[in-house]
């Protein structure tokens, strides 16, 4: 092979994979599915299952939220779609609510994903029209959750126990 | 040295080297990227590669290189800092008491060799001996010492001992893969620097001398010829 061809091969190489250990250092994946899921988002060609996620949709809708989230962590093994990650977090919310106590934990876990959804929305604006839902955007989801978690001299109004869930 | 060496072998080298010192594998495994301390002691570390010869820098870069060779060499030696700052990372405890004594070890360790001046050889043996220690001393002292044990007098010296430290000197115990990463991660920056395009020994460098004296070949060109034998 001729030098130039090796150096600029070698440099190419180099490149393409001190880019990558870059990428890992920001992003911190988890798992294989995360990793492949994230370079190919990279390139344009991550896809979601559309057949666990309309698993996860009718799970969701069913109140079914642990088996929704299995189906919706299916479609999306490497939290890459926002919607699917916005539907993740209204799971949590709808679990955690309660009509005396919000579970802090679900909230939290809530929180995080609906972070992560808003991350990857494109310039942070996430929309999803869904009828069943009373929340549409990630701002009132995220403000929901963030609420659930404070604690506040209106949780010991009573009219609270009138309050009805999103 | 030969072209692919440089362009191909070494930066892959070093990277990985840099990879697998980055990962901690724990409950959530992560990428932990070189402390800015760990990067000081790392460019120390490589300057005391080049002034023992281990490193002949001006076999990587020089205005008599092309732009694309001066790139390559660029990479290298970039790669050589990152890999050899992660790789005092990887060796250096994670907390407490072993964590400053790790740092302070390792940067008046590198005072003093580069004091001392050794040549190519003798840095190569100091350094074998010297990550090899770093990672006896963490990953079997230490974590012994920091595993509280399956038996109730040992859990109950580990308690006393944590106590009495403050814990200032028990660590986390790392997960069992993190040894041998940690130790590959050691060999492959070792194979690395031994890899690297070296000055010409001591002794020949008199002829070298000579020889452009004599209106000879110019000095890299020289080097070259002769490190090619056995590079």
């Amino acid at each position: 092979m001729p030098e130039t061809t090796t150096r600029v091969l070698g440099l190419a190489l180099s490149v393409a994979y001190a880019a990558f250990i870059g990428w890992l250092f920001v992003r911190q994946p988890q798992t294989i599915a995360q990793i492949t899921g994230g370079l190919s988002s990279a390139i344009g060609a991550y896809k979601v299952d559309e057949q666990a996620l309309a698993d996860g949709l009718a799970f969701f809708r069913n109140d079914q939220f642990v088996e929704a989230r299995m189906a919706l962590a299916r479609a999306d093994p490497a939290l890459r779609d926002a919607r699917t990650q916005f539907y993740v977090a209204y799971s949590y919310y709808r679990q955690g609510w309660g009509r005396l106590s919000h579970d802090d934990r679900l909230y939290a876990e809530g929180l995080i994903a609906i972070d992560r959804a808003m991350t990857l929305a494109t310039s942070g604006r996430l929309v999803v029209t869904d009828s069943d839902l009373k929340m549409h955007t990630a701002e009132e989801l995220k403000a929901e959750l963030e609420a659930g978690l404070r604690r506040e001299p209106s949780d010991l109004n009573p009219m609270r126990l009138f309050e009805v869930r999103k | 040295m030969t072209v692919a060496r440089e362009a191909v072998v070494l930066p892959c080298v070093f990277l990985t080297v840099l990879l697998l010192g980055a990962l901690r594998i724990a409950d959530a495994t992560v990428l932990v990227p070189p402390s800015p301390f760990a990067l000081v002691l790392g460019a120390l570390l490589l300057r005391v590669v080049v002034q023992s010869g281990a490193l002949a820098p001006e076999r990587l870069m020089s205005s008599s290189r092309s732009g694309l060779a001066n790139l390559n060499g660029a990479v290298v030696l970039a790669a050589l800092w990152a890999s050899a700052a992660q790789t005092i990372a990887v060796l250096i405890p994670a907390s407490g008491l072993p964590q400053l004594a790790g740092n302070v070890f390792f940067f008046i360790l590198l005072l003093n060799t580069a004091a001392a001046a050794p040549d190519r050889r003798q840095l190569l043996r100091s350094l074998g001996v010297t990550l090899g220690a770093a990672f006896v001393l963490k990953f079997v002292v230490l974590h012994q010492l920091s595993a509280p044990g399956a038996g109730p007098l040992k859990r109950a010296l580990h308690t006393i001992l944590d106590g009495v430290t403050l814990g200032a000197l028990i660590q986390e115990v790392p997960h069992p893969v993190m040894a041998y990463l940690a130790l590959v991660a050691v060999g492959l920056f070792l194979v690395g620097v031994l890899l690297l395009p070296h000055a010409l020994p001591r002794q020949a460098r008199p002829h070298l001398a000579l020889a452009v004296e004599r209106g000879g070949p110019d000095p890299p060109a020289v080097i070259s010829a002769t490190t090619d034998v056995d590079g």
